[in-house]
């Protein structure tokens, strides 16, 4: 996927209810999302991390984050992510996300490599109760921005796409790595 | 003069009466030797707070708002205060003591019910008897400072429990506790009443009812949901108190039904049937409790308490299935039929006037569940009562699904439905035989299906051809691991030499199916870690086969050494798992126990590598269960569901001071290796979870040779399931002594280059590079008054 491929633009914001039917937390539910709003808010961090889980194995997921990792972004690989992930030459560690969910909430932590803390996180292909219990941490107790660009929407994201089908999904981190390509 | 207990009369005093009742005696045995016997809410709070110190609360709210009382609802989201002044963090951590609280309650209350019905039965003076033990109930001489002798010497225990968890509940009204920090400490109190509520209950039920008292090789129970003969009567007892099952495996035993009716029991009550005689059977967990009724089989559901679906009499009654409670804690409205004549009441409910009763005459639910049975049976199977479609109505059904997916999105597992009713319509079966692994059976799917698709039921025929197979053994609980296994093994623990005792508990709510935890024990058991497990998990561990058709209860015995495999017992014998580490503490290390929970949880947490998997842990219970180890020293890994429990123990191997320990030898300070890392936390899968395990068996008191064994299997689990050596594998190495024998030359040369250690090649020595030496005679300890000089 290159910057000059033909991206088609998709809409990311429709189906923006909890992806587990009972899981509304609360009067603060996040903003459906567009894919190139990802992509830009991505691209204008400073230190952002994104956070890929047990559900990046599938062959058309894998692809994107490979290539979403290769634009330079720094990758947590949560659960057993880094089994896909390891060996293609990103900056990616393995961290528990429970953990990692706590640490990004602390001042004093300084990032997975040591170089500080993190002003953006954004989640992808992650066990959709786990991730969303990890983002309730950071929607709490932390200052953070989160993003989620899975296929659920995730209400305790600031901002999420909504609940998506697989070739929207896919179309739209394609629109994401287009826009962090083009920066 | 020798005081008795017995009743006196006084000579010229006709009308007087001297009763003396339990005569408490000073010397060796009566002696509270440690500060804290029967510790108040803030007794053991400075202990708390050094776990809290270095394992953080970390916070998971499921929601943001709060609704306790009537100023709100109030929404709390960004850690705002409600309307009561309590923020975020306060309100989560009430929900954690709530929690934990709830869990204590049903434990202690099951030990309440039995302590009652055995002492009527026995009397208070029936003595306790584990198997070969002097110390007897170690949770109970830890926490309240004395040794019981007899059953009626729990009854001040029991007491002390509900006293404790009355004023713990009162902490949480609104108005009361708001710091965080302490309704945790609190949560850490209920967590420890929950342990001792289970010591009672089981060793009571043991010392009582016949069960296995510490017995490496008990019988093998069947297990499975193929296991019965359908065309026989069938009872199906549900819960967890053994009080009722009793009475009717003395009925059918004394009238020898056992070839005439079929008797099983779906979650812990199965495992205590099991124990009570091993004639029974045993169904499997809570998850099967919904798809075992949806089959028809059960002729007659017998319930007690915990762990029973609050539907079960509206399921049961549309397959015709008569229900008998058995417990005032469940009662679902059905008529107090305690006082009436047993003929009465099976005539009554095998002609269906009644749905179910409330029998909660014992001795009549004896009589009344086999009669019932054989009178129902035939009426129910030339029915043919099931609820699962015939094999023209599940075509049809498959073929109706829209892949509209409103199903997953209730679905707890988020399971792929749709797809697999589409390979169904095409014949394909195979993807319905795995969501019913995948499937906790809770029904929710039903109530979704815009097209009114029985979802679970069509999930269940679709896996009949699995589930008739569905047969293991388990072998029976055996109660306590007594203490001459101990004084073998005890050494080899804390020195390391075993790599870790893994403790399998919890319930049925698996991320990703059943086997996972099967695979788990299977793996660790190789690896020659002990495996103690009780409760649901200690059945679904039996439920699988190898190629020669053989369990891992077959394949692995039940003493406590290492590459062992141990069923404790049902949910109250957890109890027992914990009580290991205190005997450890005790028998092998000479550690004071009676009052003394402070000193025996830090040599716990210091010194012995234990480690809780509760992989499917759903209830409260497991949650109190977690809790009281975590105030043990134990560490436990959920799965991922447990983040919805809100609340966890996380440490940051980053901060350094937070692996501070003292060497109680002289008081100086010493930083520690992160060991043990956490005290509660999650993992996302199977993977994931493994190396976290062995990771979370590591001790700051590992000798070389323990150390290197336990990094092995630290690494080489990494590398199998993770593809990747640990991030931190070089924290845990304090010398080349504790590098894996056949990698150490590698390893060496990767601390050197990775790590930039100092490598002395000639003599293959670690010259500088690790945070600190190996001491054999260090004494970690995080409690200052156990140094015995405490340094400037
Ligand atoms: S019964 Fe099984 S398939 Fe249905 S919602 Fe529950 S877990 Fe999912
Ligand atoms: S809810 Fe019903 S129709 Fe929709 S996907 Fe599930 S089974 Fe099919």
């Amino acid at each position: 996927m290159t910057a000059d491929a033909a991206v088609k633009t998709v809409d990311t914001t429709r189906r923006a209810v909890p992806f587990d039917t009972a899981n509304i937390p609360g009067p603060k539910m996040a903003k459906p999302m567009m894919p190139q709003v990802a992509g830009k808010m991505i691209a204008k961090a400073k230190r952002p991390l994104l956070i890929v889980g047990s559900e990046v194995h599938d062959k058309d997921v894998l692809e994107r984050v490979i290539t979403l990792g290769k634009t330079g972004i720094q990758i947590a690989a949560v659960g057993n992510a880094y089994k896909s992930l390891g060996d293609k030459g990103l900056d990616v560690h393995y961290i528990n996300m429970h953990a990692l969910s706590y640490y990004i909430c602390d001042p004093e932590w300084q990032g997975l490599d040591g170089k500080g803390g993190y002003d953006l996180v954004t989640f992808l292909g992650i066990t959709y109760y786990y991730a969303s219990q990890a983002i309730s941490a950071l929607k709490h107790f932390s200052k953070t921005k989160v993003l989620s660009i899975d296929k659920y929407y995730h209400p305790n994201a600031d901002m999420s796409f909504g609940n998506l089908k697989k070739d929207i999904f896919i179309a739209a981190l394609d629109e994401i790595i287009a826009e962090l390509q083009k920066e | 003069m020798t005081i008795k207990k017995g009743k006196f009369v006084i000579e010229g005093l006709e009308n007087v009466q001297i009763n003396i009742g339990k005569v408490i005696e000073e010397g060796v045995d009566g002696q509270i030797e440690g500060p804290t016997p029967k510790p108040e809410i803030t007794s053991l709070r400075n202990w708390d707070y050094r776990i809290l110190d270095r394992y953080n609360p970390v916070y998971t709210p499921t929601s943001d708002i709060c609704d306790y009382c009537t100023y709100g609802k109030c929404d709390l989201t960004g850690n705002k205060e409600g309307a009561c002044g309590i923020d975020l963090e306060g309100h989560t951590a009430r929900q954690a003591l709530m929690t934990s609280i709830m869990g204590a309650a049903c434990h202690s209350a099951h030990g309440r019910h039995l302590l009652h019905y055995l002492i009527k039965r026995y009397g208070e003076d029936h003595p306790i008897n584990v198997g070969p033990s002097n110390l007897k109930a170690p949770l109970t001489e830890t926490i309240m400072g004395i040794q019981p002798e007899t059953i009626g010497d729990f009854l001040p225990v029991l007491a002390y429990v509900e006293e404790q968890l009355t004023q713990l509940t009162a902490a949480a009204n609104t108005g009361q506790e708001g710091s965080a920090r302490d309704f945790e400490s609190k949560a850490l109190h209920a967590g420890m009443l929950d342990l001792l509520g289970m010591e009672v209950a089981d060793i009571i039920q043991i010392s009582c009812m016949g069960m296995p008292k510490a017995e490496e090789d008990t019988a093998m129970a069947e297990i499975g949901m193929g296991i019965l003969d359908p065309t026989k009567p069938v009872v199906v007892c549900v819960g967890h108190n053994i009080a009722a099952p009793a009475y009717i495996l003395d009925y059918m035993d004394e009238n020898a039904l056992f070839d005439k009716i079929e008797i099983a029991g779906l979650c812990c009550t199965a495992h205590d049937m099991t124990r009570y005689n091993k004639t029974a059977k045993i169904i499997g967990s809570m998850s099967k409790e919904l798809k075992y009724i949806r089959s028809g089989i059960p002729d007659v559901l017998v319930t007690d308490e915990q762990c029973v679906r609050a539907d079960i009499l509206r399921e049961a009654s549309e397959l015709h299935i008569p229900v008998i409670a058995t417990n005032e804690k469940i009662t679902y409205g059905l008529p107090d039929r305690s006082g009436d004549n047993v003929d009465d009441i099976v005539n009554d409910l095998a002609s269906g006037k009644e749905k179910g009763v409330l029998m909660l005459d014992l001795e009549k639910v004896g009589e009344l569940v086999p009669k019932l049975a054989m009178k129902v049976s035939p009426i129910r199977k030339a029915k043919g009562i099931t609820a699962l479609p015939d094999e023209g109505e599940f075509a049809k059904l498959v073929a109706k699904c829209t892949k509209c997916q409103q199903c997953t999105f209730d679905c707890p597992q988020g399971l792929p439905i749709a797809d697999a009713m589409e390979a169904a319509a095409n014949g394909d079966l195979s993807q319905l035989e795995v969501l019913h692994d995948k499937c906790v059976g809770c029904g929710r799917c039903d109530y979704s299906c815009p097209v009114k698709i029985p979802v679970l039921n069509v999930i269940e025929k679709g896996a009949q051809r699995v589930i008739r197979e569905e047969k293991g053994k388990v072998r029976i609980g055996r109660g306590q691991i007594g203490d001459p296994e101990i004084r073998e093994e005890g050494r080899n623990l804390v020195l390391g030499t075993t790599p870790g005792v893994i403790a399998i508990v919890g319930c049925g709510n698996y991320p990703d199916g059943t086997k996972d935890v099967h695979d788990v024990v299977e793996e660790m058991l190789k690896r020659s870690y002990i495996i103690i497990s009780s409760g649901c998990a200690a059945m679904d561990i039996g439920m699988y086969k190898d190629d020669e058709g053989k369990t891992l209860y077959e394949k692995y015995p039940g003493r406590f050494i290492k590459g062992n495999l141990l069923n404790t017992g049902s949910c109250v014998s957890n109890a027992h798992i914990a009580a290991t580490t205190i005997k450890v503490a005790s028998i092998f290390a000479g550690r004071k126990t009676k009052g003394n929970w402070e000193e025996i949880a830090d040599y716990v947490m210091n010194r012995i590598g234990a480690v809780g998997l509760a992989w499917g842990a759903y209830s409260q219970k497991a949650f109190a269960i977690a809790t009281g180890c975590n105030r043990l020293g134990i560490p436990v890994v959920a799965g991922p569901h447990g983040t919805k429990y809100r609340r966890a123990f996380i440490g940051k191997p980053y901060k350094k001071d937070d692996w501070n320990v003292l060497d109680a030898r002289d008081g100086s300070t010493v930083n520690v290796e992160p060991a043990p890392e956490h005290l509660m936390i999650t993992a996302e899968t199977f993977d994931e979870m493994m190396p976290l395990l062995a990771k979370l068996c590591i001790r700051p008191s590992d000798n070389s040779l323990g150390r290197a064994i336990k990094l092995t299997h630290y690494i080489e689990l990494s590398e199998k399931y993770m593809n990747k050596m640990p991030d931190d594998w070089h924290v845990y190495v304090r010398s080349e002594a504790d590098l894996p024998v056949a990698k150490r030359e590698h390893l060496l040369k990767t601390l050197e280059t990775e790590h930039g250690w100092k490598i002395d090649w000639d003599r293959k020595k670690i010259i500088a590079g690790p945070m600190r030496k190996v001491d054999v005679s260090f004494q970690p300890t995080n409690v200052p008054r156990l140094c015995k000089e405490v340094s400037k």
